[in-house]
Order: structure tokens, then sequence, then C-alpha cells
């Protein structure tokens, strides 16, 4: 068999009748094409909507092969605390995933949580850095966005110490989400992990008050992750009274075991996160829980899940209303009065202001009032050595400030959001920190092209529902972990379900539909023969996850 | 971790004539990879009797005989005598005909040889015209579809003949339907057929981006759409008689598969409603063929 | 052994004798009793062959084209319009170049329908590439089936073996047989050079251009060029192996002559009977038998009427507007001599109508008349009243 178009000259050299034995592959077909398919590897959405970047769709890959504590390490050179997000993200991987088109999403967080516990059951601890460097770092804030810092930079060699305010590691993630959605051994587990790469804290500490930044010393840099410190206040008369208060003290007493009472009724101001997580914990109190919001439903700020398990729990919502006067008896707070409002024009963030209606009222009677209609910042001890503007520490998208060595990260630059958000910059800046320091070039992550809708063949998906969670009982402890987590085979089963968008895993579909066979595989790579693809673009159609593109063949 | 799992073996080259995303091409290589290298191919007149490449060359690696338009039935009879008579009775007879070399010219010879049930596979490659010499209406046109032959404002007009119908009137042991889109049930038919003795006659769907005027990327798309909305249902059938219907396969209706191509553009509303219904109809009477006991296969 | 056989059955028994493997045939008078006794052989086992009964006469030589492609020694029969049917796929045996053999009784083309004998059947197939061997007795149509394949298989292309309707087909006279045993010595087993082979996949037939159609089919003219040879060589090798030959022409009676008759088919017994007669009173008459129709002899023709005065050339068949087919192939052949010998082209016997030693008395008579003819072509015995050469 031949390359070549074989030429007879004489008769002599043919068979008698036109019997061929020549093959065609000296008929380089591959001239025929005006557009060449190519293999062109995306981003998949999950991985483009995760603010940390977490490569998803390799982790379960991973994950489906059993090989777990890949899977995890993976996860942990994006974001260190898998058991944690897993269990309190707003998953916009989940909202991204292309399956939503086909039935519905992959349960990403489910996933993520899976692979978090696993990490902690199995005590895995990340590798000791390959080389140490003299440098120590200060982290100010142990909220997610300084131990995300924190992580990555001891990761990288670096002496880090963190200076913690509070009694403990954690922030948001002790001190703010409640125990039923983010037990705190879970927290701890996650957190002994920064203990085993020799990260030093010092708790207890304010920076600003118990010492101040410019005494610090020589840090070879700094990273200011503090968060948002209070709740802020309504402006109305009596919210001092007794049983009105802060959100976030609420919690914080929660969350330390402190005493505190919310009686048999509470009304909470507010429509994000924190005003879910006070609104549920009250009625695990055993309270009446009415959630009072400005706006309505669409413009609430909470993770969509929290407020589908508040309404679920009981938690009644009274939407298009905000309180104007809070009625007290002998100091204690009674009733709270409340204007209705309707949705007028865009705000700058987007949603319609709320207008009150004039002269439609209501009072409802109450023994508690929880105030968490946002948090504000305290910048004080920073505002003179970085540039502060609304409250917040300005920085550039990866985290330097004005100064030179002070980088700023989490929701001090950001205002309110989310943990994974924090996570995200805490590593961005630890990643730029590293580079200055070492003072080589900084390479940011970049994403390929991420895959669309139109690139993905649905026909090879069976339908299959997401995995259900169990919930825990009624009759479970007030505080216990509502959310279960899924089993060993319901993971399988949902891993499964992820279509790999981007990301070839050598289902052949491309070398069993060429018609001209010129994909050829070996050891699971597949290549193009462009000697005889006629660009017929079956490939490209029939590749179920969009891995194939096209380009013009004059390129 | 793969959708199909077709064998190995390629017995079918690159550089042959087939246009881009031709169906026929898919089914050639597939029915090789299931019948294997002890096979014997005849090719009456057809696409594939000029894919194959011109003298010397030839673009498969097992034996053809190209033989005269109307008579692959009647060549693969002699063939499968002369083999037989040589002491082989192991090597696979292999007709491969179009569909206008099958349910025309060629159905007196077809049916002569499955009326004499010679032990032979009879595959049809189906495009549903006369493609090679430039898109010419076949019986195998279906209602509505633009050829050279039914320009507009007269499109086919009669329906498509019913070769299912005709080849289990001769009572053969083994009818199938097949497409490219399910390499792995075409291929597990082919193998079926190679261990029956008797007249196997195989039905496959082959799109054609040129006489269809499709895309020719949407040539696998096509090919299952036809099955999905039913309009060629994967079946087998039993001496005549027994059926077994393929019913678990997802079901779109028919506008999503005559969307796709130029050769149906002009169809009405009014007509795409009767084509529904005549798919509909036809399924049913498929059921009822099967009966209440389903398949048993 | 000495049977007594119908035209018919003893092309059977040269198709046992040939050590046939596959047979595939369709009915049509007068060929029926050629496949009917087949069938009997293959039945009983006497005949170790398959018998595809295929559904049309287009199909059986599809068929057998298929079986020598596989590698097998087959065979056909037909007649008229079944070999008209054929026509496409005599044009195929020969382009796939397969040694297949075929018995075609001569009769005439409808419509109308007529079942007796004239010769425009095979003639009309003269330019397919097959050869043609025309037979005069039983005798000769047995031993014609085992030259058959010789020369068929030697030359690699296929060969058709001529009797007339009902006058052999139907007619009984003594015939020497044998059996394959004692015909493997001339005729041994086939051995093909390219047949179909798993082992080794060959295209046939693929799609070719002109740059290469035009060599095989010089091929194809050079081997039937050399089919004479092969042809005497297959002669004289069946001589001396059972001793009879025939060459592919037969001289009777020309050593001296000055007309010449030519005759083909059963015609040409009846024409030694005028030859014969004739002779006694004196006139220098021969006789030209035509065996072979392809490759056309033209040698042997030139080298016998060259010598001739005048040739009378007896045509049971038209050419329409032409003439005799057979006449023009001499004409032809005869070109080359620059010599002109007035050639009297006479029609007779079409549809089966009988050529009585009358008939042939009558055209010799008229030839002799004249110096030179005085018409293209002569239709014996037409009903036309304003002719004046007729009498029969």
């Amino acid at each position: 068999m031949s390359k070549e178009k074989r030429i007879i000259r004489d008769h002599k050299e043919m068979p008698r009748s036109s019997i061929s034995s020549e093959d065609m592959r000296w008929n380089r077909t591959g001239s025929w094409r005006n557009v060449k398919p190519f293999y062109d590897p995306k981003t998949s959405p999950c991985i483009a909507g995760c603010p940390a970047g977490e490569d998803i769709q390799s982790y379960i890959q991973l994950a489906k092969e059993e090989r777990y504590e890949e899977a995890v390490r993976l996860i942990w050179e994006s974001n260190p605390f898998p058991a944690i997000c897993g269990r309190v993200c707003y998953h916009p991987c989940m909202d991204a995933c292309m399956r939503t088109q086909h039935d519905e999403p992959v349960f990403i967080p489910a996933i993520e949580r899976y692979l978090g516990d696993y990490a902690i059951e199995h005590r895995l601890m990340p590798d000791a850095p390959a080389q140490k460097h003299p440098h120590r770092v200060a982290v100010i804030g142990g909220g997610p966005a300084g131990l995300s810092c924190a992580y990555y930079l001891a990761r990288a060699g670096f002496g880090v110490t963190v200076f913690e305010a509070k009694d403990k590691l954690g922030g948001v993630l002790r001190y703010g989400i409640p125990e039923y959605r983010l037990p705190k051994h879970v927290l701890d587990a996650e957190l002994r992990r920064l203990e085993s790469l020799g990260v030093e804290v010092r708790a207890k500490t304010v920076v600003g008050r118990d010492v101040l930044i410019e005494s610090l010393g020589d840090y070879a840099a700094y990273f200011v992750g503090i968060g948002l410190q209070k709740s802020r206040p309504l402006g109305i008369e009596n919210e001092n009274a007794g049983g009105v208060m802060p959100g976030l003290a609420f919690l914080e007493a929660i969350n330390t075991n402190r005493k505190v009472e919310v009686g048999r009724r509470a009304v909470v101001v507010g429509g994000g996160n924190t005003a879910m997580d006070v609104a549920r914990s009250a009625l695990r109190m055993g309270a009446e829980v009415t959630v009072v919001y400005r706006r309505t439903r669409n413009e609430m700020p909470a993770i969509e899940d929290e407020v589908e398990e508040a309404m679920r729990e009981g938690v009644d919502f009274r939407f298009l209303a905000t309180p104007v006067a809070i009625l007290a008896e002998n100091g204690r707070v009674q009733s709270v009065r409340c204007q209705e409002m309707e949705l007028g024009e865009p705000d700058d963030s987007g949603r319609r202001r709320p207008v009150p209606k004039d002269g439609a009222f209501f009072t409802l009677e109450t023994d508690a009032m929880l105030v968490a209609a946002g948090e504000l910042p305290d910048t004080r001890a920073f505002e003179s050595i970085a540039r502060v503007q609304n409250g917040l520490i300005v920085t550039d998208e990866f985290g330097r400030t004005s100064h030179a060595k002070v980088f700023a990260g989490g929701d001090i630059v950001t205002g309110a959001s989310t943990v994974v958000n924090a996570v995200a910059r805490g590593r961005g800046a630890a990643e730029l920190i590293a580079a200055q320091l070492l003072d080589r070039k900084f390479d940011p992550r970049v994403h390929k092209k991420v895959v669309a809708i139109a690139d993905v063949n649905t026909a090879y998906f069976l339908h299959q529902r997401r995995a259900d969670m169990a919930r825990a009982q009624q009759s479970a402890e007030a505080f216990a972990e509502v959310n279960l987590g899924l089993t060993c085979t319901q993971v399988q089963d949902e891993m499964n379900r992820c279509f790999s968008c981007g990301v070839c895993d050598g289902c052949d579909n491309c070398f069993v539909f060429c018609p001209d066979v010129a994909i050829s595989r070996e050891d699971g790579v597949y290549t193009i023969d462009y000697d005889y693809c006629k660009g017929c673009l079956i490939c490209v159609q029939e590749c179920p996850r969009g891995v194939m593109s096209i380009e013009s063949e004059a390129s | 971790m793969t959708n199909f799992h077709i064998p190995e073996a390629e017995l079918m080259s690159s550089g042959h004539l087939a246009c881009q995303g031709c169906g026929g091409a898919n089914a050639m290589r597939f029915a090789l990879k299931a019948l294997g290298e002890k096979t014997v191919m005849v090719m009456p007149a057809c696409c594939w009797a000029v894919i194959n490449g011109p003298f010397p060359h030839t673009a498969v690696t097992v034996p053809v005989f190209q033989t005269a338009f109307e008579t692959a039935g009647s060549a693969a009879s002699g063939i499968r005598a002369g083999l037989d008579m040589r002491g082989d009775t192991e090597t696979t007879v292999l007709a491969w005909a179009g569909d206008g070399g099958t349910f025309d010219i060629g159905l007196q010879a077809l049916s002569g040889a499955a009326e004499r049930n010679e032990n032979i596979i009879y595959a049809c490659y189906d495009n549903e015209a006369y493609m090679n010499t430039g898109i010419q209406r076949s019986s195998a046109t279906p209602v509505g579809a633009w050829t050279t032959t039914t320009p507009h404002p007269h499109p086919k007009s009669h329906p498509k003949k019913r070769i299912l119908e005709i080849m289990a009137a001769h009572g053969v042991p083994y009818i199938a339907t097949a497409t490219i889109a399910y390499p792995d049930d075409m291929i597990a038919k082919f193998r079926k057929a190679k261990e029956m003795v008797g007249t196997k006659f195989i039905h496959v769907f082959a799109p054609c981006p040129t006489g269809w005027k499709s895309p020719p990327e949407m040539t696998i798309e096509l090919s299952r759409l036809a099955v999905q909305s039913r309009l060629f249902p994967l079946l087998e059938v039993f001496d005549g008689r027994r059926y077994v219907v393929q019913k678990d396969i997802p079901h779109k209706p028919v506008s999503a598969y005559l969307e796709k191509q130029g050769r149906f553009r002009k169809l009405t509303e009014e007509q795409i409603a009767g084509i529904q219904k005549d798919v509909d109809s036809y399924w049913e009477s498929l059921l009822e063929r099967e009966g209440p006991g389903g398949p048993s296969s | 052994m000495k049977k007594v056989l119908e035209g018919n059955h003893a092309i059977s028994w040269g198709v046992q004798a040939s050590d046939v493997k596959v047979i595939a045939a369709y009915p049509i008078t007068p060929q029926t009793q050629i496949v009917e006794l087949l069938s009997e052989m293959c039945a009983s086992g006497a005949l170790p062959a398959r018998y595809i009964k295929v559904e049309s006469e287009h199909s059986a030589m599809a068929a057998v084209i298929g079986a020598a492609a596989a590698g097998a020694r087959s065979f056909t029969a037909t007649s008229s319009h079944g070999l008209l049917l054929m026509h496409e796929m005599l044009h195929w045996a020969v382009g796939a170049r397969m040694p297949v053999v075929m018995a075609n009784v001569n009769r005439a083309v409808g419509p109308p329908w007529n079942i007796w004998t004239d010769q425009n059947d095979s003639l009309s197939q003269r330019d397919t590439g097959w050869l043609q061997i025309y037979c005069e007795s039983n005798q000769e149509v047995f031993d014609t089936t085992l030259h058959a394949y010789r020369i068929a298989e030697e030359v690699v292309l296929p060969v058709m073996l001529v009797l007339d309707a009902f006058f052999l087909s139907h007619t009984s006279e003594v015939v020497d047989v044998f059996r394959v045993e004692e015909g493997r010595e001339y005729l041994p087993p086939f051995k093909p050079v390219d047949f179909l082979d798993p082992t080794r996949p060959k295209a046939f037939g693929n799609l070719t251009a002109p740059d290469l159609y035009y060599e095989l089919r010089y091929k194809i003219d050079q081997d039937m060029r050399r089919a004479l040879d092969v042809a005497r060589q297959a002669d004289e090798d069946f001589y001396r192996l059972y001793g009879r030959r025939y060459g592919l022409v037969e001289e009777y009676r020309t050593e001296d002559a000055d007309t010449v008759l030519v005759t083909s088919g059963t015609v040409t017994s009846t024409a030694r009977v005028v030859i014969d007669a004739r002779r006694e009173r004196g006139e220098r008459i021969g006789l030209l038998k035509m065996r072979m129709l392809r490759p056309f002899p033209e040698e042997d023709v030139r080298r016998v009427l060259g010598r001739a005065q005048k040739i009378a050339v007896i045509d049971r068949n038209i050419g329409f507007s032409v003439g005799g087919i057979w006449a023009q192939e001499i004409k032809a052949a005869l070109w080359p001599l620059r010599r002109h010998i007035p050639l009297f082209n006479f029609i007779a016997g079409i549809g089966g109508r009988d050529v009585t030693p009358g008939v042939i008395e009558e055209i010799v008579d008229i030839a002799g008349a004249v110096d030179q003819p005085e018409r293209d072509v002569y239709w014996i015995g037409v009903k036309d009243d304003e002719l004046s050469y007729t009498r029969s």
C-alpha cells in the first residue's frame, strides 16, 4: 500500500482487467477543505464562574476515577477550604453549569464538600514548601481573605504572621456563619492546615489599637483583610432599646455560646446573608421570625439557597417594607412600625429604589429586633498608609494598594461580598506578593475561551436528576448541621453527570464519526491528519463537550 | 470513557472520494469493522462505486466486485455459489448497494436472491435518491423532497417505497434497520447477520449533505433525528414475521429532522403535519406488529 | 459412449464432462431441455454443481460472472430474448475478463413471438467481445463445450457456443460422449489467476479513466486475436485425444471450385447435400463452413475464398439495410486481397423458414445465371410479387 498514485506506462504492467490493489492514500483530500477543525480545549463555565478559579472540571474527572487525594490537592491550588466553601458558598459554579440546559446542573458544591470532608477524614495535609524564603509577611485579619493569603504565602515558602482581633481565627466563618451551616469542627479541621504550614498566629491583637501598623516592624509585606466589622444602624428612634441588637453582634454571641435572648417573636431587618443567618438562628432559639425587607425577593442580596431554606424552615417574610419607628416600653422593644414601599427607579446598585408608599403602615409586635441591613468597614488604622475611598481600601484587581508594601483583599476592599471572593483575592494577593518579593514576573491566571452553549452536543447525555442531599431531621438538636452531604454513591453518580465541558475525556466520538478516517488516537490523544481532513466538521458537531473549534483554511 | 465500542481494525482508508460529511462513508466503515477481513463485497453502480477510487486503486481492504446496476442480488448469488463450490463457506458475501440499486432497478435481483434465500448479507445504504448521478428521485425518496427530477413546485409526491415490508414478505431470516448515529447497534446487527444462514437484509440510513442540502457536519445528527423522530425506526424482523422494535429512544417531532434539510425547505406547516401523522400511524402499526409481548430477542 | 441425444442434451453432457461447478439459468424455449437435464444431473449427483435458479437471464449472466470471479467454472444457456436481456451483462463478462461459457440456441427475435431458428440473436452480440462458435451437429455441440472452456480459460474471455433452434436443439443424433474423468486430460480444473480472495483483497472493476481504459480494451483485442491460435490448438489437442476435429472453418470440396457457398449452422448440412448433387453434374462448386465468428478467421477465409470465382453467402439473419451479417464479415475479410470477387448475398430461413435442398439449389442457380450480382441482397422466397428471382 503506497502513498503515491500508481502511474502505469505500459499495458504489460497492468493486470488483465481493472483489478485494483493499490490504496487511495495518495489522494490527499485535505486539499478539499475550506474550513478546518482543531482541538481547542476551553474553560468550563463552572471554572470561569468560580471566583477562586477552581479547576472544577479536572477535580471532578480525578474524583470520578476515585483519585480523591489528587482531586483535593487540585482544589487546594485555588482554594484551601473546600469543606467550608462546599457548605456555605453561593455556588456561581453551579449556576453557570452547562448541564442546566439539559436537565439540572451538577451539584458541584456537594461534590466539593464531599472532597473537603474526605481530606479532613483522611487528615490530608499540604506538602511542605519546596523552598523556604527568608521573608516574613504580616497578614492582618484572620477571616477568609487573610487565611487564604496566609496559606498561599506559607505554601510558597514565606514566613507568615496572622494578626487576629478575636480569640480565634475564622472571621465571619466562625463569628458570623452559624453552626448549622458550618460546624466549628469542620472549620477547625480546615484551619489545622495552616498550622501544619507553620503560620504564626497573634490572636486577640487589634492592629490600630494593640499594635500600630507603623510599629509592625520589618515585615516584607502586609496584607489587610479585616472585613466589615459592624452592622449599619437603621438610624431610627429607640434603636438602642433592650431587645434591639445589631445582627453581627447577635451572631457573634451565638457563635461564642454567650447568652442572648430573642423571646417568642423576633423581627429581622435586612435581605442579605447576615439577615438570613440571623433569622434562622433566632428561629432555632424558639422565636417566630419575621424578616422585613424594603425590596422584593428578587432584589435580595442573600444566597438564594439561604432564602429558600429560611422560608422552608418557617421564617415569615414581609417584602417591600421598612421599619420607621421602634416602640419601646420600659426600655424594651414592644413593636416595630413599618412603612410599605414600592419599587421606583434603579439606584447605583442597579436595583430599583424602594419608595415609601404614602399612608401605608403596619405594626409588628415583637420581643426582639435584629438589625442586619448592611455592614460597615473600619479603616481608621490604615488610612495613613493606603488610600481609602467610600470607607473601603482602594486596590487594583490583584490587591495592590497605594503603598508599595501593602496589599488588601476581601470585604474591606469590595464591600460586602462572599467567602469565595475573599479567598480568591487572598490567593491573588499572595501570588502577587510572592512574585514581588522574589523579584519574579507576576503571571495572573488567565482563562482560555469559555465553552458556549452552542458548543455542547447534549444528544450524548441521558437525563438524570441532580442528587438530593439528605437533611437533618426536625427532631435533631437545634443548631445541628442541616445539610448532611451526599453519600459516596450519590457523589459518584453526580460526578458522572458532569459534561466535562471544553475538556476532552476520551469519548472517541470524533474518532468514530470521521467519514475519512482522518482522526487517530493514541494513549488518549487524538490527532487530525490534515492531509485527509475534508473539513466536514462532523467531529466538531459531535463533540459532546465543545472541545473542538473551527478556523478558516486561509488562516 | 468511550461512548461506543467499535472494533479496532480499519478496513477503509483515507483518501476516498466521498463528499464532505458523506453518510455512506461512515456506513461502509462500520459495516466493514463489523464483518472483518473474511468478506467479499459486491457493489453495483452507486456512490461507492466511485468513492472507492479509480483503477488501480481501492479504498477498502476487502475484495470488491463491481457489477452492473441491477445485479447486486444476482452477482452476490453467483459469488456465494462460487465460493461454496471452492470449499469456502466461511467468507461472508456482502452486497453493498444504494437505494436506487435496491428499491428500483435492483429490486428484481434482490427479490430473486431473497426468494431463493441465498446465503448473503444484502446491505442497502439509503440516501434517498440517485445521488451518484446528480440527485434524481428514486422510489426511496420521501414525500415532499426536492430532487432534480422532482423540482418545485412538484416535489416528490409518492410515498417512500416500503422496502421493509417487501423484504418481510419474502420471509427472509433477518431484516434490520440501522444507521450511522448508532454505531454499536449497526455493528451488532451486521455481526448478527454474519452468523445467520440465508438472506439477511440490512437497511442503513445514510444522510447525504450534497443531495439533502444539509450542512455536512449535521450528517450524524440527521441520522440520529431520523431515528428519534421515528421516521426511520430501529428494528429487526425475524423470518418476515417477528418484529422487534427499539423503543427506548428519546422522541422528537419530525419537524426537528425536516427543518435542517434544504430539500424540505418549501414544506408547508400542513405538509409537515401530514408527514408527522404518517410517521405516527406507521409507528403504531409497527408496534401492533410487534404485539404485546414486546422484544424478546 | 454413444448415445442418441438431442442437441440440447448434448450440451448438458458437455457441461457435465467439463466439470462445471456453478450453473445459473432461466428457462426459455428452445433452451429448456439443456437446463432440465442439468437439473437432473445435479439432483442425482451425477454433476456436483450448484444450480442457481435465477429469476431472469440478466441475473443468470450476472450470477455466472460472479461465480467465475469467485474462481468457479460456470455455465449458462439461453436463447433469443434471453440473450438480448443479457446484453449488458455480456459486455460485463468481457470487461471483467471472466471465462464463462454459454450455450445459445439461435432463435428469432420478436415481436412478434417466433420460436424457430435464425441467427439474429447471437450475431447482434458480435461486438460484445464474446468468442462465438457455430455448431452444425450434436456431436460438434458436445465437443465444442469442452473446446469452449479450454479456449475461454486460456485467453480469459467468455465463449458462446451456438446451435440452431429445433434443427439441432430438439433433433436427436448419435453423439459419442464421455464423463468428466475422461475429459480431465483435455480440460484440467479451472485455475484462475485473479479471483476474489480475502487473503489478497483486490477491487475488480473500479472506475477507470481514459488514461487506462483504452489499454484495457487494447488487451481484450489482443487476446481475442490470440484466440485464433488458441482455438486451433484446442481443436488439435481434442483431435489427438478423442479423434475428432472441426477447425475454425471447414472446406468442403473447395479445391477446384469456381463457386463457393458459405454457410453456418445446420444450413451447412443441407448445403453439403446440394454440393454433392451439383458435383455429380460436373459443376465446380464447393462449400466453406463458417464455425468461428469471433475471433473472425480472416486468413482462413481469404485463403479459401481467394481462389474462388464466385462466392455465394447464405445468411440466416439480416443486418437491416446492409445485408446478411456473415456476408459483411466476409467482404471485410476479403478487402485486403484487392481482388474483386463477385459475392452474392442470399438471405434465407429467417424466423425458421425451412432451408431445403431446393432452396439452396435455387441459390446456386441464381448465382450461376449471372456474372455479377444484380442486387446487394437476395431475399430468397420472400412473398413479393414484384421480385422476379424468387420462386420458392
